[in-house]
């Protein structure tokens, strides 16, 4: 019966530490910042639901954003696309120390378990704030009414399903640790069986949402999913190294192996390699021969920002910063030293999400059916609820990496752990 | 097997690995079994199962659907107050503005009391189609006001259901270059599309609802349930008609020109955050009539009926004609049927150089 109440303990301690942010002055200024940007955005979500309630008047609602007829998602749902993908390539770490057994990973895939569970709060809020009637997709969506035809049904089975498994996962692992006890096989085996083709489903079911639609010419093509889970290992593996560099900067007494760096690098510069192939492969099969003027259109959209100059802005910093960050992991000054790998991590992350947010996005709408060529530019409002939505994002992660990596020092670098 | 001694408590450890054994067989058989059924659960199409265990006949579901206690004859009776209430409210801040009088505030009047919510189902052997001439067609946008007259269109969100695009004759069918804002027509090197719900055999939009928010009714007419809608806007991305509208803000229609003539399936008063689009006026059809398009027609380019009577127009038209549809790639089989009739309006000139001259001179003369 003592394990129950070492369960029950381990609930009062990430619930402490994830409160208090583990008693660090400089945390807790970051997060209170971070609580009120959330609270205004969720404030202004308030004007966007037309909530007569709250505001005593016939006011507000969706027109509030940029999104039209014409284009019918915007930018909740193109963060939505980099989000998943954030939160399925967390897992990359949890391979390498479940399956590969690799020591130094072993320390902090916890971190990864740790941003899935946020990125996919920021998604869960994301697509919250698209709903027109949250209310009632409240009450419907459990219920799986269209499964298995609706693939957004499937998208509430494989999120809900990944964010338990991994809020179980952070759970677990913080309590064997938090007790200097190493994580045993009984627990490392099914999670790492279960959580890893759910990782890959995640991002593969948000591309297969959009690319079976004859509707979008610009989607409708079978490399979506491929292409969007390539740069998901780039950008997932990127971030959780910014956060594994803030963490040991900023935490003391947590020491990252070289090897975890390096690793992680060749992950990322991978994955890239294959995300600009890929879309090198799309153009051409748009522009060389001749192709349905519809997506044509639309890909002209993409690559010279026909009414929507951002697009092409975003499209051609995604290839510049791409290969920006190829060859910086080429240079051996750059990826022999830690912060020439962080950089790198950087300039990754900032190609994926010009590379699949709105450049994945918005061209699929313009032109639309009719052949109208309506422009969307994000309203103030609309970004930040954004804001507001991703601050939420970010307070969990730091919330909940602090008990996760304080358990880890308890185990790796203060008890037992630390003698290998 | 009461009477046997309980293998369980025996200390005999050779009979104790037998039993295991057994055990562990009938544990794998229930683990297949649960398996199997479970995989033949998940493959099975639950509806199809249904229909094939329970025999029901059409008379009968008809008869279901007619009696009062039915769902949605309930719920369209609840309806009947609600939008009674909206247009009281919209009436008494319209009398406020214009007076009590006047003649806008009276005629809001008659027609809030006017206002029956009807939950009409869809008539045995019916499969409904339109058919449009291209040729005839003028783009003269009338079939688009008298739609949103008869279907209570939020007036403030500017919605129309059927949109005409003009695209060149030589592009025909490629709509990419369409205009819609023209403001002259017809133009004889022009040709006047209007689109609105294609009706299809195989509608994207109703499977990817994710919460069976709208569906295809017995009579071909796509449906949606505005108070199950939440709003996810999947099917206005899966359209490849761009058939489907959004209320983006709370929809108002002037109460004077309210029709009270609704259904709770089509033309009912809109909720914000919902979608919606083209019913072919399911509140006239179902009763006999014919679409509001349709009757306004001034050159008489649509046709509708049932393609399952032969003797409808529709299947005249087919016949003599010859239908097709736009965008057939997309693979939805549309029935909303587009054909070239036998007559250019305006009548474009003769052939022959005599004549063309002749009839111009003949003009200007």
């Amino acid at each position: 019966m003592s394990g129950l109440r070492d369960w029950i303990e381990t609930i009062w301690y990430i619930i402490k530490e994830a409160v208090t942010l583990g008693g660090n002055w400089r945390a807790r200024i970051v997060g209170l910042g971070l609580l009120i940007i959330g609270a205004y955005g969720l404030y202004l979500w308030i004007f966007q639901q037309h909530a007569p309630i709250f505001l005593h008047a016939n006011y507000g609602g969706m027109i509030l954003t940029g999104m039209n007829d014409s284009v019918i998602w915007g930018l909740y749902i193109a963060m939505f696309i980099f989000w998943v993908g954030v939160a399925a390539a967390g897992i990359a770490f949890g391979i390498a120390a479940y399956v590969f057994r690799d020591k130094e990973f072993m320390k902090f895939a916890v971190l990864g378990e740790v941003q899935a569970v946020a990125a996919l709060i920021t998604v869960l809020l994301l697509i919250v704030v698209d709903l027109g009637r949250p209310i009632r997709a409240l009450f419907l969506m459990p219920l799986l009414p269209n499964f298995p035809k609706s693939m957004l049904d499937w998208d509430f089975i494989v999120i809900t399903g990944y964010l338990t498994i991994n809020l179980i996962g952070f759970y677990v692992t913080t309590h064997y640790y938090r007790q200097d006890k190493a994580l045993p096989n009984k627990f490392i085996i099914p999670f790492i069986t279960i959580a890893a083709p759910f990782a890959i489903g995640i991002h593969t079911v948000t591309a297969f949402i959009s690319q079976a639609l004859t509707a979008r010419p610009y989607w409708n093509s079978p490399l979506l999913a491929p292409a969007y889970v390539a740069t998901a290992f780039a950008a997932g593996p990127a971030i959780l190294l910014i956060a594994l560099y803030i963490a040991e900067k900023y935490m003391e007494g947590i020491h990252v192996d070289f090897k975890v760096y390096k690793k992680t690098l060749y992950l990322m510069i991978g994955a890239l390699v294959v995300g600009l192939y890929f879309n090198l492969s799309e153009v051409q099969e748009v522009y060389w021969y001749t192709t349905e003027p519809w997506k044509r259109a639309q890909w002209n959209v993409a690559l010279f920002g026909v009414s929507v100059p951002y697009v092409a802005v975003f499209q051609w910093l995604w290839v510049a910063f791409g290969v920006a960050a190829v060859l910086a992991a080429l240079t051996p000054y750059v990826r022999n030293s830690k912060k020439g790998i962080v950089i790198t991590a950087v300039l990754v992350t900032l190609a994926v999400i010009f590379e699949k947010t709105l450049r994945v996005l918005v061209p699929a709408y313009i032109p639309d059916p009719l052949g109208q060529w309506v422009p969307y530019w994000p309203t103030p409002l609309e970004i930040a609820i954004t804001v507001g939505v991703h601050a939420i994002g970010i307070l969990v992660y730091i919330a909940l990496a602090i008990p996760a990596l304080r358990a880890v020092k308890k185990h790796y670098f203060e008890g037992a752990g630390a003698h290998h | 097997m009461t009477g046997s001694p309980s293998p369980r408590n025996g200390s005999n450890p050779s009979k104790e690995g037998k039993v295991d054994e057994t055990r562990r067989r009938i544990l794998k058989a229930a683990a297949i079994a649960t398996a199997a059924s479970t995989i033949s659960f998940a493959v099975v199409d639950r509806e199809a199962l249904k229909k094939a265990l329970v025999p029901v006949k059409l008379e009968d579901l008809l008869k279901m659907a007619e009696a009062e206690g039915s769902d949605l004859e309930r719920r369209a009776a609840e309806k009947t107050k609600l939008m009674k209430e909206i247009c009281m409210k919209w009436t008494r801040d319209l009398c406020k503005k214009v007076g009590e009088n006047s003649l806008e505030c009276k005629e809001a009047k008659k027609r809030c009391e006017m206002i029956k919510v009807k939950a009409t189902p869809p008539k045995p052997k019916t499969l409904y189609a339109m058919a449009l001439d291209l040729n005839k067609c003028i783009g003269c946008r009338r079939c688009a006001y008298a739609c949103v007259m008869e279907n209570n269109q939020a007036r403030n969100l500017h919605i129309e259901w059927i949109k005409v695009i003009s695209v060149n004759r030589e592009e025909f069918p490629e709509l990419l270059g369409s205009d819609m804002m023209y403001t002259e027509a017809p133009k004889k090197e022009r040709v006047y599309i209007p689109m609105a719900c294609m009706h299809c055999e195989q509608p994207p939009c109703v499977m990817v609802c994710p919460v069976r928010a709208t569906w295809k009714e017995p009579d071909g007419i796509v449906v949606i349930d505005y108070d199950r809608c939440i709003g996810c806007r999947y099917c206005l991305t899966a359209c490849p008609y761009g058939a489907r509208r959004f209320n983006w803000t709370v929809p108002y229609v002037p109460p004077n020109q309210i029709n009270p003539n609704m259904h709770i399936l089509g033309n009912v008063i809109r909720q914000p955050h919902v979608t919606e689009k083209c019913t072919w006026c399911i509140q006239r059809t179902r009763d006999g009539g014919v679409p509001a398009c349709v009757e306004i027609c001034p050159v008489g380019a649509r046709s509708f009926g049932n393609l399952l009577d032969p003797d409808s127009p529709i299947r005249r038209i087919a016949e003599e004609y010859g239908l097709f549809v736009l965008r057939p790639a997309a693979g939805t089989h549309p029935k909303f049927f587009y054909f070239f009739g036998p007559s250019r309006t305006p009548p474009q000139p003769k052939k022959s150089p005599d004549a063309t001259q002749g009839g111009e001179g003949g003009g200007k003369a």
